[in-house]
């Protein structure tokens, strides 16, 4: 752009203005203006030049382009009623502007020509609502039309028009030095009521530590106690509180932080349009432009609407020494060592979303506790995920392929911080109530286990009541989705536990990215209604899929991690599985599902132990109740008594039938159906078993397997197939052998 | 054995009569099931998603699938005999009009309270659309919680929300048509029913 912009003032004078008009329309306009300096160098190419000079010429008589050149050159006065010249021009502005969008300059012609109210403000609404740029707006031109807000003659619900189409464009604005240079005199429009919501958000983007000051805290506080505690206000004095608590004393409730109104639809859907017309047009003029690297990427930045933006500083220019303290922007920091170097003046970026992009900024994140950055970019995530995911404006145009790796991106940021977002974690909340279970299921699932420890009393609501209804209306695979969603949730609530008891034994409140407080019980709470919503998750899920494998698998999954919470991750919390998923699993009719079962049982039983013996030890330890130590013993009894004594249905276990029932059923010896012989899971290894020991016996009888000699040497013969869980069992809970060795005798903790 | 199809354009008028109204009570247990047959109907007042929402369920082969569709309920009185036992009722919902709340809410006069017991739900699109009002999400809510139906949201605008729809629809049809061993419409609607979620704008966590 600009280097179309010297060469057309060398050598087309008389063309001057048309040049400055270069409509966007046109393949090259959406390089970035005057940053490229160094382009210009007069040597450049000078075939392109006299094409240019073609260009300029078709252009001169371009109507749009003579239309806007109206607008730059009408008087102050000119009448509006019965004009058609004006109404003629702003036609053909209007039409390129919703086709095309808009260059910068015609930009800034625009918006000083309708804020200077030089024909009145009939016009201003119209023209405001079709300022859609293609490429950047102009700080300049910002910075102009705030200063005529100064006037006073504009009408309010103008100003207001202004200053949403301000707060839409802002990502657009190729710098924000000078509007920040303004903060103050934009700061004054707080006190116009009608204003006041909107200036708050624009404020809030522009806030930085520098500008907090004791007068303007005061000036909303005063505002505050005028209007109400106002979500906008509150909002502002959230930031400036991070950045000066000593500044602001009263509390602000932490969760607050609910995005600014939603205000801009008509631009963006038409913003959104126009870029995406724009975006196919982008490959065929690529060659023609010659762009500087930095062009290509921001071009490419805007044909994607759910796009992380590139790394750039608040100030596009080279920076300043002088003025600027020595703060470094984080876009220059190119390695760790300078990373280092300069942790205690770095600058953040103009737009926190950059962050998400470079692993750099994501260590700096990471090692800063400072909370206005993480404050900031929480802003901007919910913004855009609110925006973006959970109200699309149209729809199905909505585009799944920039979503999913927007969320992708999300998630491996949090992979890499090893930790959510709590904007995130607001957005999926809200997300769960309107999902269909299958939109984006893999990275909505991983979001999910990221979200960190609920506290007991809100999880029902938050987190179980739109997950139950989801999981019992879904596929087979979308239960085992989830239940593999909520088992990575508790391992990283496990995790955070095992790594913040560490640190302090009795107060695990939360490290600074959040306020919530939380004790060993209330986490010990919440942990529990996990664990215990899955069991119900389990038992009826298992009950409505006819006890699916695959279903049954991952809840196995879930219970190995459980069974061991205290030995492994330091909880004093012993939680065992529900009936409705311990039978299933007994009876199960393959055999990794009986093994895997007689591993968690055995894991429990180490649990269990150790917990007594330091119970014992130190005589403050934790109490498990005995209603725990109860259901245990049960468990195990019922299952050394139906796998290895073959007496399935004792009086006072877990499963009975009246003996009459029984007996009608006309299943020979009932009692041993569900030993390790005759199990469903096993059936196959005592039949391959047989044939191996006896070759040359044509009937098979299973029950000669139990007599002593043969018992050891199928046990030996199971355990060499790989079912280690189901030897660990054997080995730690049945010791004594008597007689023929069929007996087993039960250990009860 | 499947591709059973029967497409019932059965009332497009939209007029009730009030002759209709004690006649017309559509009733869940009044007839005999089909063997391994299931009969949904789905009662949409736009009759946009209705289509291809019957397209696609018809083409599960594990049962009879027979989808029926209604503009609104009363069914008329004429094809009474002939009808066979509906198992499950779709009302389904889009959240960018009005009328076709409305509508919904209209039908539900005509359905006999034993449907209420597992085998009635609503399904809910166009919700995550910045045109709709948040309160007519939140009375569609409430309708449904208060009847402890099954709230269900769907993606129309794209083959996999159409596809998924389907397989929750069918998923739910199953176990009220009771094909589902050890599972009744009772028990799983009380294990699905939607309830009225406070404000969750700000969860206050203090």
């Amino acid at each position: 752009m600009c280097l179309c912009l010297t060469e057309c003032f060398e050598y087309f004078s008389n063309v001057e203005m048309a040049a400055q008009l270069n409509l966007s329309g046109h393949p090259d306009s959406g390089l970035p203006s005057l940053t490229d300096q160094s382009m210009s160098s007069r040597t450049s190419n000078r075939s392109l030049r006299v094409a240019e000079k073609e260009r300029r010429k078709n252009e001169a008589e371009d109507p749009s382009v003579l239309a806007l050149q109206y607008f730059y050159n009408v008087e102050a006065g000119t009448p509006v009623s019965g004009n058609d010249e004006v109404e003629r021009n702003l036609v053909l502005v209007e039409q390129v502007a919703y086709r095309n969008g808009l260059s910068p300059e015609a930009i800034s012609i625009m918006l000083e020509f309708a804020m200077s109210l030089r024909m009145g403000h009939s016009l201003c609404p119209r023209v405001l609502k079709c300022l859609i740029p293609v490429t950047v707006v102009p700080q300049e031109a910002v910075v102009r039309g705030v200063s005529w807000l100064g006037v006073g003659k504009i009408p309010v619900s103008t100003q207001v028009l202004f200053i949403k189409w301000v707060l839409t464009v802002f990502d657009m604005i190729d710098a924000k030095d000078q509007l920040r240079a303004i903060y103050g005199f934009i700061f004054s429009f707080v006190s116009e009521e009608n204003l006041c919501p909107f200036i708050c958000h624009l404020l809030y983007l522009l806030t930085s530590k520098q500008i907090v000051r004791v007068f303007r805290v005061r000036k909303l506080l005063e505002l505050q106690s005028k209007l109400g505690r106002q979500p906008f206000l509150l909002n502002l004095l959230s930031l400036y509180k991070v950045f000066c608590p000593e500044l602001v004393t009263f509390s602000i409730p932490s969760q607050s932080k609910s995005v600014f109104k939603n205000h801009n639809m008509p631009w963006k859907s038409a913003l959104f349009a126009v870029q995406k017309r724009n975006g196919s047009q982008v490959a065929s003029s690529i060659s023609l432009a010659s762009a500087s690297k930095d062009g290509t990427n921001r071009r490419k930045r805007k044909r994607h609407h759910l796009e992380i933006p590139v790394l750039r500083s608040v100030v596009n220019k080279e920076p300043q020494t002088e003025t600027r303290r020595r703060l470094v922007p984080l876009v220059q920091i190119q390695s760790v060592a300078e990373l280092l170097e300069n942790m205690d003046h770095i600058e953040l970026p103009a737009q926190m979303g950059s962050l998400l992009g470079s692993s750099l900024a994501l260590q700096y994140l990471d090692c800063v506790q400072d909370e206005s950055a993480l404050l900031r970019l929480n802003f901007w995530l919910g913004y855009a995920l609110h925006e973006e995911l959970l109200f699309c404006g149209d729809g199905a145009s909505q585009n799944s392929e920039e979503s999913l790796q927007f969320l992708n991106k999300l998630l491996s940021t949090q992979h890499f911080l090893q930790e959510g977002f709590s904007s995130s974690e607001a957005f999926l909340y809200k997300f769960l109530n309107v999902w269909d279970g299958s939109l984006l299921r893999p990275q909505i699932l991983g979001l999910l286990s990221n979200i960190p420890v609920i506290p007991s009393s809100q999880i029902e609501r938050l987190l179980f009541k739109p997950l139950m209804q989801l999981f019992f209306t879904s596929s087979v695979f979308f239960k085992c989705g989830l239940i593999e969603c909520l088992n990575n949730m508790l391992l990283k609530w496990l995790i955070w536990h095992s790594v913040y008891a560490l640190e302090d034994d009795l107060d695990i409140s939360r490290n600074s990215h959040t306020s919530i407080n939380m004790t060993l019980s209330g986490f010990k709470d919440s942990v529990m209604g996990l664990v215990d919503f899955v069991g119900r998750l389990a038992s009826s899920g298992l009950q409505l899929e006819g006890c699916h494998s695959l279903l049954l698998s991952f809840i196995l999954d879930f219970y190995t991690m459980v069974c061991d919470t205290f030995l492994k991750y330091g909880l004093p919390l012993v939680v065992m599985p529900p009936p409705g998923v311990f039978y299933p699993a007994l009876f199960a009719t393959d055999p990794v599902s009986v093994d895997r079962l007689a591993f968690i049982m055995y894991r429990y039983k180490v649990n269990l132990t150790s917990a007594k013996i330091q119970e014992k030890l130190t005589d403050q330890a934790f109490h498990i109740s005995r209603q725990t130590f109860h259901e245990f013993n049960n468990y195990t009894v019922y299952m050394v008594n139906c796998l290895w004594n073959s007496k399935m249905f004792q009086p006072g276990m877990g499963v009975q039938l009246g003996e009459e029932l029984l007996l009608k059923s006309n299943v020979p010896q009932y009692w041993t159906s569900f030993d390790l012989v005759h199990h469903p899971a096993f059936m196959s290894y005592a039949i391959d078993f047989h044939q191996k020991c006896w070759p040359g016996k044509k009937d098979i009888d299973l029950d000669s397997i139990k007599h002593s000699k043969p018992w050891s040497w199928y046990l030996e013969y199971l355990f060499s197939q790989g079912y280690d869980g189901l030897a660990l069992f054997v080995q730690s809970n049945i010791r004594a052998r008597q007689g023929n060795g069929q007996q087993g005798d039960s250990l009860s903790t | 054995m499947s591709r059973g199809f029967v497409y019932n354009i059965l009332f497009r008028t939209g007029i009730v009569l009030s002759v209709y109204i004690r006649m017309s009570l559509l009733k869940p247990f009044s007839k005999l099931p089909g063997l391994n047959a299931a009969n949904i109907l789905l009662v949409e007042c736009e009759e946009q998603f209705q289509k291809s929402l019957a397209d696609a369920l018809v083409e599960e082969t594990a049962v009879t699938v027979y989808v029926r569709l209604a503009k609104s309920l009363p069914l008329p009185k004429e094809n009474e005999e002939s009808r066979p036992r509906i198992d499950l009722v779709v009302f389904i919902i889009n959240l960018t009009s009005e009328l076709s709340f409305q509508s919904a809410e209209a039908s539900l006069k005509y359905l006999d309270p034993g449907y209420l017991l597992g085998k009635v739900c609503f399904m809910v699109t166009n919700a995550r659309n910045a045109s709709v009002p948040t309160e007519r999400l939140d009375a569609v809510r409430k309708l449904a919680a208060a009847l402890h139906c099954p709230l269900l949201f769907a993606e129309d605008q794209t083959p996999d929300g159409v596809t998924y729809a389907t397989k929750r629809l069918l998923s739910i049809l199953k176990v009220s048509a009771g094909l589902v061993p050890m599972a009744t419409a009772l028990y799983l609607s009380s294990l699905t029913s939607c309830t009225v979620p406070p404000d969750i704008d700000q969860p206050s966590f203090d």
